[in-house]
């Protein structure tokens, strides 16, 4: 960022602020987690509006210095102005308020169009003072009138002024409602004083004299050394009319005279360079500290407190969604049973198999039968439908929908309050969590749950069906004992009887041995069926258990893959956010920096309050 | 003692109005109440406090008012007929109210207690512009015995638009409404200004006679200046609460010093202009003071019917809080019907099922009878054991009553808790539930809550017993009844058998008296199932007793104690409410002691004091 000194430096700023402005209008409109509030927005808007005013201000060969007369309705604002053009440029009159549309004076060299868009509309009024060819003065609407029309027009123009002339009289030099609004702008921008009326100030009596009562209340702002001046306009409007240089009683210590030598002289191109790059500096200031202070806070070290202190309370809330749905399935115990049961059956094959079937549903007819017969009680809690086909993950729907309707739904609701009061007292801002949890909380869970119970069951019926290690083997030999033996014996009845017949020659079978296959194969097959009840036992009491951790840690996983993310989620963006502001304010700095180095304020340091 | 009363309750009326007022400028939207809460607190002490005591009409006040530098002083002056006052260019010079008296009115001076409230009264000279809460009261020097002003004490009152004045307007307030006559002083550069104007909206609202004085125009200019005057400011006054007479304006132009400094000489003519527009408002001390307090009593009343403005947002949103704890309380007995209630079989009432059968067996020597008729019935009740155990489920294990109830309030608690986070920032009444919760509220809750739950188990305990032994006691208190019922049973076995044998014997067959069997166990069953009938009816009655129960006697209360946990423990709501009932109440007792005349009409024989 260098600058040719040949260039007016100003000028190079112009870009720069620029840019400032796009970046700030962008970090505006995108979309936010962290709330900024209406206020600060407006500020930004308002700082962003005044960067491109002085970006366009400042992209001239001479920028043009706006002095505005500022203050309270009566105090001869108007009258103030006539005296400086030596003509009546401005309406004056003894009526309150007297002026509705501001004025503005300006050289004749100036194109109205290089006048800011907010001074275009006021009443135009041009002159031939060379001295003055470089400043816009403006007369501006009153402050404290009932007509509340004309503060929002000296609201609006306000930010266009880099001089503003405050205005007083010896009622009014410190109303309220002006100083309020001085106090605002002291920092922002270079301020003089004029204590108007001075011939009503001259006899102190009692009291303080007004220009020392002021210049008190001065100093209190920061304004150690202010420009102030003494004046009497409406003699000067008087004296010009009346064709007088000079006025002939003016009360002692009038001047009138000093106020113009200070406007046409006292300002030097070097001192409207000064105040324009101060107004600069002081904005950049203010948009420095506005995004600080809409700069998100780190929220890493509370959002991984939350997750721990979230991890606790949703294990225990898996727990006890785990025992509810578990207690959902314990009328069904029969039909778990059955459908294990007919799933440990699909390593049998051929004889046992259809004898193990033939039997199985034998055994387990009652419980198709309970819900075919009409008028048997029907369990009251939990009206699950069991299909008449046995089908799991319709009859697991059935029980998740029937708990989820219970108590399930009502449960979600309360944790999600639970977990907002959790992570509050953990120091995260809850504005921001509210939503996304209620979101979260608000899910459809039926599927989840009907997801934990299919998963667990299968993988129960996987651990009870299939063993590994030693366990796979017994049971492998055991099955395939169990699958050949039934066969075996029918073959070789088969064999003996076939035997018998033709070898041995028996003519005379009895029935004994005729029927020996049937009844040998029989006696293994109940054999084998004992055998199998008793090595490869399927119960609900010893599942049950089992089945609920399984559905527990479905359930912790569910819970955690949804909740646990969100405080992260939100502090990641947030932290986003942050940089972004970062980046802003880096390069606010930069900018800051780049004024600095250039620090030619020093002229102009009495004109500002610290 | 009556006496006492009465100023205790003037005090109280100042003292509740004062802490409105602070209430409402904490509140930045309550900010425009404020000012008339300050009026009001003022009217109560030094309008209603000394007509309480029954003082005297003299001396009548008159106060002046305005903005810097319009004038006041020079105005006082006039009023007085000497120079009295510090009339000087500095804006805002005078900083405490300061009386000025007729030398006639001697020792007439309130002596109420509580008289212009914070302001402590001088008694050595200073100069008005000394920044305390006090007055002063000073005699004027050189004032002629006819003065047609000597029943007046003027008041030199502090401008209200400086910077510095937001910390010394309440001592204008104070006078102005202690005030007979109000005189608003407006220069020609201040008559069109806001805050003034605000000013002079108060106090013609409250009922104050008004004398408006412009000052410092040029000559020429008054008449216009007055007109303009009428025509911005006066014709767009507000309603007044009383009745006040038409507002005279006066105009004192920019004068020289030689007039300004001779009120009595040179500027008589000024003077009785002006003393004529503040006579013809009170033309006697008493009518003028007669007006002050019918004002004053009017502007109580309504500012007390206005104050449900100034609660309005508390209470709105106490009703939110309570429409959580509301919801919090439907959504716990919703959570108790469905994960406890519908769940719960009551298996004690299966037992009062097998003891009411027991009871229709025959006793003494019909138990043989019974006897036999049980074996007669073995093979029914072997088949139907067995069928039973066939086709009935398991029940599902039903969650315990307490841990429902515990986990449903803990739920109520935390959406109460969270609800009060989510509107923190809102208004002070969710704040403070904030600072509940972190100071033990829910422990607090907790605790009540398991001692209501503890009683209401008892009592429910107490009911089951009694539901489930309902029956069997009526049928052992009324033997009759069950001597028939034992009778009809029997009878209906009898019949029963008695046809299967008609049947066997009609049908030649002795294989028909097997139908016997059936036969028994059909009526065997049909007893059965009037007894459930009966015993199920009382159960469905304890379910619905149950869900009573808990409404009224867990959660009504904790919903009560939630509700109006806001408006507890010394809050500011508590003392809201508070003030808000007392207000009005003494407002209206205070108007009947200072306005005599109805109680006078409604009770003629008052006893004698």
């Amino acid at each position: 960022m260098s600058i040719d000194p040949q260039q007016p430096f100003l000028r190079t700023l112009a870009p720069l602020l620029r840019a400032l402005e796009k970046q700030l209008r962008g970090w505006l409109d995108a979309r936010r987690k962290y709330p900024i509030t209406l206020i600060q927005r407006a500020e930004i808007e308002g700082i962003a509006d005044d960067l491109k005013r002085k970006a366009d201000g400042l992209d001239v060969e001479r920028p043009l210095l706006v002095v505005m007369l500022m203050g309270g309705t009566g105090v001869g604002k108007s009258t103030l102005m006539n005296a400086l053009a030596g003509a009546s440029v401005a309406q004056a009159s003894f009526t309150r308020p007297t002026t509705r549309d501001p004025v503005v004076y300006f050289h004749q060299t100036v194109k109205p169009d290089r006048l800011d868009p907010a001074l275009r509309l006021c009443r135009l009024a041009q002159h031939d003072r060379e001295p003055l060819m470089h400043k816009v003065i403006v007369d501006t609407p009153d402050v404290d009138s009932n007509d509340l029309a004309n503060r929002e027009k000296l609201q609006e123009l306000l930010p266009v002024a880099d001089v503003v002339i405050y205005v007083g009289s010896q009622e009014k030099y410190h109303d309220q409602l002006v100083w309020e609004l001085f106090k605002e702008q002291r920092r922002r921008r270079a301020f003089a004083f004029v204590l108007n009326k001075w011939d009503r100030c001259v006899d102190a009596g009692t009291g303080l004299r007004p220009d020392e009562d002021l210049l008190k209340d001065l100093k209190a702002e920061g304004f150690d050394n202010p420009r102030l001046f003494r004046t009497t306009a409406q003699l000067w409007v008087d004296a010009t009319k009346a064709g007088q240089a000079i006025p002939p009683d003016l009360p002692p210590g009038e001047q009138f005279r000093e106020l113009v030598q200070w406007l046409e002289a006292g300002l030097t191109r070097l001192e409207i360079e000064a105040v324009k790059a101060r107004g600069v500096g002081q904005l950049i200031t203010s948009a420095e500290s506005v995004i600080e202070g809409v700069k998100p806070p780190d929220l890493g070290v509370q959002a991984a407190k939350v997750r721990t202190a979230w991890e606790e309370v949703l294990n225990e809330e898996a727990d006890a969604q785990a025992d509810v749905l578990v207690s959902t399935l314990e009328p069904y115990q029969q039909e778990v049973e059955h459908h294990f049961t007919v799933r440990g059956q699909q390593n049998f094959w051929g004889l046992t198999a259809a004898y193990l079937r033939a039997t199985t549903k034998l055994r387990y007819f009652t419980s198709t039968l309970r819900d075919r017969i009409p008028g048997v009680p029907k369990v009251t809690a939990g009206k699950v439908d069991t299909p008449t086909d046995w089908n799991l993950s319709e009859f697991v729907q059935n029980c998740s929908r029937t708990a989820g309707e219970r108590v399930l739904t009502q449960r979600l609701s309360a944790l999600s309050n639970k977990l907002l009061v959790e992570a509050d007292q953990k120091g995260f801002p809850l504005a921001l969590l509210s939503e996304p949890t209620a979101a979260v909380a608000g899910q459809k869970w039926e599927e989840k749950f009907t997801r934990g119970l299919v998963e667990s069951l299968t993988e129960v019926e996987q651990e009870v069906t299939h063993p590994v290690g030693w366990r796979k083997w017994v049971r492998g030999g055991f099955i395939l004992l169990c699958n050949t033996l039934p066969p075996v014996t029918l073959f070789s009845c088969f064999a003996l009887v076939l035997y018998q017949y033709l070898v041995a020659g028996e003519k005379e079978l009895n029935w004994v041995l005729l029927l020996l296959p049937l009844y040998a194969t029989l006696g293994v097959l109940v054999l084998v069926q004992l055998a199998a009840a008793v090595g490869l036992p399927v119960r609900w009491p010893r599942i049950r258990g089992q089945f609920q951790e399984r559905l527990r840690e479905k359930l912790t996983g569910e819970l955690g893959a949804v909740f646990l993310p969100v405080p992260d989620d939100i502090a990641a963006a947030v932290r986003d956010e942050k940089r972004q502001a970062e980046a802003l304010v880096t390069e606010t700095k930069q900018i800051a920096d780049w004024l600095n180095e250039r620090e030619q304020a020093s002229q102009v340091g009495e004109l500002y309050g610290k | 003692m009556e006496h006492l009363a009465r100023r205790q309750k003037v005090r109280t009326l100042a003292d509740d109005l004062a802490w409105l007022e602070e209430h409402c400028r904490r509140n930045p939207e309550l900010g425009e109440h404020a000012a008339h809460l300050r009026l009001a607190a003022a009217l109560t002490r030094n309008v209603i406090g000394p007509a309480v005591d029954g003082q005297g009409s003299k001396p009548l006040f008159v106060a002046v008012v305005g903005g810097a530098g319009a004038g006041k002083s020079t105005v006082v002056n006039f009023l007085c007929g000497a120079v009295v006052a510090d009339a000087n260019p500095q804006a805002g010079f005078t900083r405490h109210p300061k009386a000025f008296l007729h030398p006639s009115l001697g020792a007439t001076w309130p002596s109420h207690l509580g008289f212009l409230g914070p302001l402590q009264r001088l008694s050595d000279d200073k100069p008005a512009s000394l920044d305390e809460d006090v007055y002063q009261v000073k005699k004027i020097p050189t004032a002629a015995a006819d003065d047609p002003f000597a029943e007046f004490a003027v008041w030199d009152c502090p401008d209200m638009t400086t910077w510095a004045s937001a910390h010394y307007v309440s001592r204008v307030m104070e006078v102005v409404a202690l005030a007979d006559v109000v005189v608003y002083v407006a220069s020609d550069e201040r008559y069109n200004d806001e805050v003034p104007t605000q000013f002079l909206h108060l106090v013609i609202k409250a009922g104050k006679p008004v004398v408006c004085v412009l000052t410092k125009m040029r000559p020429t200019d008054a008449d216009a200046l007055t007109a303009h005057f009428r025509q911005e400011v006066l014709d767009k006054l507000p309603a007044s609460i009383g009745d006040i007479p038409a507002i005279p304006v006066v105009s004192i132009p920019q004068l020289p010093p030689d007039v300004r400094t001779d009120p009595a000489g040179k500027g008589a003519p000024y003077r009785a202009a002006l003393l004529n527009q503040v006579l013809a408002l009170a033309p006697t001390a008493d009518d003028g003071r007669r007006r002050t307090l019918a004002n004053a009593v009017k502007y109580l009343q309504a500012a007390g019917s206005g104050l449900l403005n100034v609660a309005r947002r508390d209470l709105t949103e106490l009703d939110a809080w309570r429409g959580v704890v509301t919801a919090g309380r439907t959504e716990f007995e919703n959570r108790y019907r469905s994960e406890y209630l519908s769940g719960e079989a009551f298996r004690r009432f299966d037992q009062t099922r097998e003891q009411v059968l027991h009871m229709l067996d025959l006793p003494g020597a019909g138990k043989f009878v019974s006897a036999v008729f049980n074996l007669v019935r073995w093979p029914y009740d072997a088949l139907r054991k067995v069928l039973v155990k066939a086709v009935s489920r398991p029940a599902p294990p039903n969650l315990s009553e307490t841990d429902v109830c515990r986990a449903a309030m803990t739920a109520w608690l935390d959406r109460l808790q969270a609800e009060s986070l989510r509107r923190a920032g809102q208004h002070p009444l969710w704040k403070q539930a904030v600072h509940g919760f972190d100071a033990g509220l829910k422990t607090q809750a907790g605790d009540l809550f398991d001692q209501r739950l503890m009683t209401l188990s008892k009592k429910e305990t107490d009911e089951l017993d009694r539901l489930a032994r309902a029956v069997p006691e009526k049928l052992a208190g009324n033997l009759l009844l069950l001597n028939v019922l034992r009778g009809g049973v029997i009878a209906a076995d009898l019949t029963a058998i008695g046809l299967v044998c008609w049947a066997a014997w009609a049908m030649q067959s002795w294989w028909g008296l097997l139908l016997i069997l059936p036969a028994v166990a059909i009526t065997r069953h049909a007893v059965e199932f009037l007894v459930s009938n009966v015993v199920d009816r009382g159960r469905n009655k304890l379910k619905r007793e149950r869900e009573a129960m808990v409404g009224e006697q867990l959660t009504a209360p904790m919903a009560a104690w939630l509700g109006d946990w806001p408006t507890t423990g010394g809050s500011s709501l508590e003392k809201l409410q508070q003030v808000l009932r007392r207000v009005p109440e003494t407002i209206r007792e205070l108007s009947g002691i200072v306005t005599p005349e109805k109680p006078a009409e409604t009770n003629p024989a008052a006893p004698p004091s």
